[in-house]
Formats: C-alpha cells, sequence, structure tokens
C-alpha cells in the first residue's frame, strides 16, 4: 500500500484535498491511503518517519519560521528519494523550476476554492499511472548526490565514467550529457559489478556502449566519445569477448 | 677537477634557483591544484640547462660579470615566463608579471640566508650549505605567503587587463633594482655586509606592500564601477517598479467599481455575472502584475552588488534582443564560496552563450535559477538550440552549440573553475534544450 500525506495549514484546504483523494482512491479502488493529514511540518515529519516512496502534498508557503515547503520536501527526500512529491500554492509565484530541478517535485496545484480538490485527484491519477509504468517497466538506476542535488541515472543511460583532473572528481558520461559528481572509480566498479569495463586507470566504460576499439592507439570509443585502454584492459576486454561467443 | 667542482657547483646553483623561483610562483599565482601544477614541470628542467650552457658560452666571450648576469637573469625570466604562459595557460604578460614577482622574493630569500650566515658564523662551507638554506627557507617562505593570502592581491591586480603592461613593466623594473641591488653588494665592505642584505628584505617586504595596496585599489575601484553600473541598470528596474505601481492604481479602480456593484447585483441576482467577471479579472491581474512582481522579488534576492548589476545587465540585454528570461532566485543569494568576480565571469558566460543559442529558435527564451542555501550555491543556466551536438568534440576549447569557434568563452569558464575544487560542473542536452550546471560547495 503507498502512503499518502498531506501538510497545510490552512485546514478548508487539507479537509477539501484529503475528501477528494479518499474518494478518488475509492473510486479508482487504488491501492494508497491517506495516512496523515498534517497541519505543521514538524507533525508530518513525525509522522513520516520511515515513509518509502510516499506520496506527499505539500503547501509551499508554510507559516512556519524553521520550515517552508523547499526545506521540507528537501528533508523528506532524504529519508524517502524514491517519493512523489505534489505542491500546494496559493498564487502564480511558485519558483516552480527550483522545485523541479533540487526536489523532482513531480507537479503542483493551484489553491483554488472548488478547483483544488478536483485538481487533486487528477493529479493523483497521473501520479498512479506513472508508478504502474515503473512497476511494469522498473528501470535500474545509479543514484547520484551533487551538493544538495540527488540524481536518478538510468543505467543504461551511462556510457562510462572518468576521472576528473581535479582529486576525488568523476566525470560520468551519459547518452546526453556529462556529470561531474565527487566519487571514486573503484567504488563505482564494485558497485556496478558486470556490465562495465575497466579499461584504463582512469575509465570504467559500459560493455554494451563500447563501438570501436583501436588497439594499435590504445583508445575505445563510447558514444562518440573517446576513452583510453591500458594493457590490463585489452586482456579484460578480450576475456570479455571470448565469455560472450 | 676544481674546474669541474666548480661548474657542478654553478649548474646546481641553477637548478636551485628555479626551484625557489618555481615555489613562490605557486605562491604568487595563488595556486590551490599544486599537485597537477607540479605535473607540468619537467619541461621547465629544459631551463636551467639552458641557462647553464649559456653562462657557458657567455664567459667565454664577455668578460665583464654584471652584464653577463644580467643577461643570464633576463634570459631565466623570459623561459619561466614562457613555461608559465604554457603551463597556466595565461597570457605573457600576465606570467611575465607572476616570474617577475617570484624573481623578487627569491632575492629576498638570498638576502635573508645571506644575513643568517653572517649573523651566526658556522664552519660549514657557504656555497652549498648557503644553497640549501635557500631551499628550505624559500619552501617555508613560499607557504608561509600562500597563506597570508599574498597571491589572492597579487592576481587580483593581474586582473586589471587594463594596466596589465604598465604592471608587468613596473614589477619587472622593481626585479631589476633588486638584482642590481644583489650585485651591489660586491663593492660593499665586510661589516656593512649584514645591514645591506636587511636592508634589501626591507625593500621586498615594501614592494609586497606596495602590491598589496594597489590591488586593494584596484578592487575597490572595480567595486564601485560595478555600483555606478547598479544604479544605472536600477533606473530600468525602477521603472517596472513604476509600471507595476500604475497598474495596481488601475486595477485598484476596477475593483472598487466592481465591489461597488456588488450589493446591487446580489439583489437582483445577477451572480452569473459576477462570476464570470471574477475569474476574469483574476487572469488579467496575473497576466499583467503577476510576472512583473514575481520578477521583482527574484532580481531583489540577489544581495551580491557584482552578480545583481550583472543579471540586470543580462536581462536588459535579453529584453532587447527578444529573448524571454526565466529567472528564480528562491533564497536570497548573501555569500559565495569562490572570489565573487569569478562567479560573475562563470555567470556571463553561460548567459551570453545561453543567449545566442536561443536566439536561433522561434520563440527564443533562456532560463536561469540560482538557489543559494548555506554557503553553497546551485545555478543552472538553460536555453533551447538547434545545432546538433557532437559528444566528441563537446569538451574542446572553441566548441558551442553555435558551432565551432564561437564557445571561446566556455574554456575560460572552465579554467576558472579548475582552481576551485569544490565545484562541480554538469553539462547535458535533451529534447534541444542545453543545460549547465554549477554547483559550489562551501567546505570551509
Amino acid at each position: 500500500m503507498i502512503e499518502i500525506y498531506i501538510c497545510d495549514d490552512e485546514d478548508a484546504i487539507r479537509q477539501q484535498i484529503q475528501t477528494a483523494l479518499e474518494r478518488k482512491i475509492l473510486a479508482e479502488n487504488y491501492d494508497m491511503k491517506v495516512v496523515c493529514s498534517a497541519a505543521s511540518a514538524q507533525k508530518l515529519l513525525d509522522a513520516a518517519k520511515d515513509g518509502r516512496q510516499g506520496i506527499y502534498f505539500l503547501d509551499v508557503d508554510l507559516k512556519d519560521r524553521e520550515w517552508d515547503g523547499f526545506r521540507l520536501g528537501q528533508q523528506l527526500r532524504r529519508r524517502d528519494p524514491y517519493g512523489t512529491l505534489v505542491y500546494i500554492t496559493g498564487y502564480g509565484e511558485l519558483a516552480w523550476r527550483t522545485f523541479q530541478y533540487h526536489l523532482e517535485a513531480f507537479d503542483y496545484i493551484v489553491k483554488e476554492p472548488e478547483r483544488v480538490g478536483p485538481s487533486a485527484a487528477r493529479c493523483l491519477e497521473e501520479i498512479n499511472m506513472r508508478l504502474l509504468e515503473q512497476r511494469r517497466n522498473p528501470v535500474q538506476t545509479l543514484t547520484l548526490r551533487t551538493g544538495e542535488v540527488v540524481r536518478h541515472i538510468p543505467l543504461d543511460s551511462i556510457l562510462f565514467f572518468e576521472t576528473a583532473s581535479a582529486a576525488h572528481h568523476v566525470l560520468l558520461h551519459t547518452q546526453g550529457g556529462r556529470i561531474d559528481f565527487l566519487g571514486s572509480l573503484n567504488e563505482l566498479e564494485e558497485q556496478l559489478g558486470e556490465g562495465f569495463i575497466r579499461t584504463h586507470r582512469a575509465y570504467l566504460v559500459a560493455a554494451d556502449k563500447i563501438e570501436a576499439v583501436d588497439l594499435k592507439h590504445n583508445k575505445l570509443w563510447a558514444g562518440g566519445r573517446e576513452c583510453l585502454l591500458s594493457r590490463s584492459g585489452k586482456a579484460k576486454l578480450r576475456r570479455k569477448a571470448e565469455g560472450n561467443q | 677537477m676544481l674546474t669541474f667542482q666548480y661548474y657542478l657547483l654553478g649548474f646546481l646553483d641553477t637548478v636551485a634557483g628555479h626551484f625557489m623561483l618555481v615555489s613562490y610562483l605557486l605562491a604568487v599565482t595563488d595556486e590551490q591544484a599544486v599537485w597537477s601544477r607540479l605535473k607540468k614541470l619537467p619541461p621547465l628542467s629544459l631551463s636551467p640547462v639552458i641557462a647553464f650552457l649559456l653562462s657557458l658560452g657567455l664567459s667565454a666571450v664577455l668578460e665583464v660579470g654584471i652584464l653577463r648576469y644580467f643577461i643570464m637573469s633576463f634570459v631565466t625570466l623570459v623561459m619561466c615566463s614562457l613555461w608559465v604562459t604554457w603551463a597556466w595557460r595565461w597570457d605573457i604578460w600576465r606570467a611575465f608579471s607572476a616570474v617577475c614577482m617570484a624573481g623578487i622574493l627569491q632575492v629576498a630569500a638570498t638576502a635573508l640566508v645571506q644575513v643568517l650566515f653572517l649573523m651566526f658564523p658556522s664552519g660549514l662551507k657557504l656555497d652549498a650549505a648557503a644553497m640549501a638554506a635557500a631551499l628550505l627557507f624559500s619552501a617555508a617562505s613560499a607557504a608561509m605567503l600562500k597563506r597570508l593570502h599574498f597571491g589572492t592581491w597579487f592576481r587580483l591586480l593581474l586582473e586589471d587587463q587594463a594596466n596589465l603592461r604598465r604592471t608587468a613593466a613596473l614589477i619587472f623594473a622593481l626585479e631589476i633594482s633588486m638584482e642590481t641591488f644583489l650585485i651591489l653588494q660586491n663593492g660593499v665592505r665586510g661589516q656593512y655586509l649584514a645591514a645591506y642584505y636587511s636592508l634589501a628584505v626591507v625593500l621586498v617586504l615594501l614592494m609586497i606592500g606596495l602590491i598589496v595596496y594597489l590591488a586593494h585599489r584596484f578592487d575597490d575601484s572595480r567595486l564601485l564601477q560595478a555600483q555606478r553600473d547598479i544604479i544605472i541598470q536600477q533606473q530600468i528596474y525602477e521603472q517596472s517598479l513604476e509600471d507595476i505601481r500604475r497598474e495596481i492604481r488601475s486595477f485598484r479602480h476596477d475593483y472598487k467599481n466592481l465591489l461597488a456593484g456588488l450589493p446591487l447585483q446580489t439583489q437582483e441576482g445577477a451572480q452569473d455575472v459576477l462570476c464570470a467577471t471574477l475569474p476574469e479579472l483574476d487572469a488579467d491581474f496575473d497576466r499583467h502584475l503577476g510576472e512583473k512582481i514575481r520578477l521583482s522579488v527574484q532580481i531583489g534576492n540577489l544581495r551580491i552588488p557584482q552578480i545583481r548589476s550583472l543579471l540586470l545587465c543580462k536581462l536588459t540585454d535579453m529584453g532587447n534582443k527578444g529573448v524571454e528570461c526565466r529567472l528564480e532566485v528562491l533564497y536570497p543569494v548573501e555569500r559565495i564560496s569562490i572570489n565573487v568576480w569569478d562567479f560573475v565571469r562563470c555567470l556571463g558566460v553561460l548567459t551570453d552563450n545561453a543567449i545566442e543559442a536561443a536566439q536561433d529558435v522561434q520563440q527564443p527564451w533562456v532560463e536561469i535559477v540560482l538557489l543559494a542555501q548555506g554557503g553553497s550555491v546551485f545555478l543552472r543556466v538553460a536555453n533551447p538550440y538547434t545545432n546538433v551536438i557532437d559528444p566528441g568534440k563537446l569538451w574542446e576549447n572553441g566548441w558551442s552549440t553555435k558551432g565551432p569557434g564561437r564557445g571561446l568563452g566556455l574554456s575560460g569558464y572552465r579554467h576558472i573553475l579548475e582552481g576551485y575544487p569544490n565545484a562541480t560542473v554538469c553539462t547535458s542536452w535533451e529534447n534541444h534544450v542545453f543545460v549547465q550546471e554549477l554547483t559550489l560547495e562551501d567546505r570551509t
């Protein structure tokens, strides 16, 4: 069962959302339940101690000195990295992109009397569809953290890892980008296991992404980008190729 | 046999001199990534070899010691400058200034070691012991200068692009006078030598003071300039506040009319009309004012004058070019964990590139998200693009989404950040949106 949490300090709004969600769950027979409807951030955090892939409806503008919607979202993300965050906002002044990139917030609904309930129900429908889709095609991901930002990178989009010139920095090359993070190739090699080959002291390459190998000049290519190949890397490649035959 | 020893000692002396120069160079340039810089050291080993061979050649031709000394010093300075140009990827004048400054400090170190030897006479043979002592002393004092952040000030002075040549000439003149000073010791009587060397050290300290003073002056004038810029930009910003005020006044008028008619309409039972007008008015308010108010709140959160000035300038630029700007600054930006000017330069490069690339699209937009939390700052600049991205070339110098040769700024951007281990840089392109992210963590 998926747990739903609501946090808003306006009682009327909170009530409306809760009623709408419960009706939707009943009507569609979702495997979900509103387990907490809190007026303050602290109450929500107490209730959501070990939230696992929960759904959270949070007010952006909490009248609380310590917590605002963003900080509360960050705290919840730390506890529940795969949860779904939906924000409730009073006006169009929401810095939505910041919420999207930093908290992977799913959507927001606007606090308008009459409309807030239906919007919440529609939002729940979309969340349900996404969760079903995820269950049908589970995507294996690698979780990285840069500063406060947490990223979930699908394993099949990873081309290779490369040590950066700055100490302890690793560059992750994906199909559509390059991400810099703090880490070590040794740990990644251990963590990722089989599908990745350490072709060089400074390179860890996804085996199925290798496009071309130039044994003469000690190079190989993945996703159009050049990687280095060492002598022991060549031996590993050869072993891998023989294993596949 | 004696001559061989003499030459060997001469060669070692040259090598030691270079070692001292490099350690002071690292201090003067305020180098953070010392090891990666030292990896580029091997080509510099050519310099002492060339210098030594040259000195052999010169001693055969020239009799006058002083002239020989000057030629040698100058050649060494030039060779080291060339190395710095290559290793730091600086332009030649900056490199030359840095090497001259390191040279001045080296003179001070030599003089100080001489003073120590004169004050505490030991049985050691002066040449070899002095050399070892000078090496140790130079490494220690270079570390100390680094701790005192002399390099930060010196780099600041070199950032004054307009006066760079003048600065280089000044430091070169100081270097020549110090070298001359050291040569003139030959004419000083024994009992005055200690005082003479002490004087040399004092002179170098004064020069350090002068450099710091000049850097201070430059920094102040630059801040003043930024504030002047802000005042100009502020006028544009105030204009938009004035617009907001005017619109609010007209809305007040509309609302008053509406509220005045309310009792009458409810009496007449004309609720349908009311229900239709209210949302319309609301939407109207959002359309006319919502965006402007939002933007003014975001700009208000930029509390660092240099950053505010730059972004206001870029916003105006985007306005003129018809590029829609989406700016989000959720929390006040008050502190930044790298040099503010370095950050401003990075921000400038990223926004300039984004504006340029976005203009290829029908409805151009640029999105800037700046999030400050604690001492950490996160920057994200996104723009649409139309060109094809070749990931193999993306990180080469001079490449951009506009095609080769246009993205010269990006290599400068990377170069600035190389010096900061707390900076992480991410790039991505998906669905024809190009994104650059920069995270600066506060590790203090």
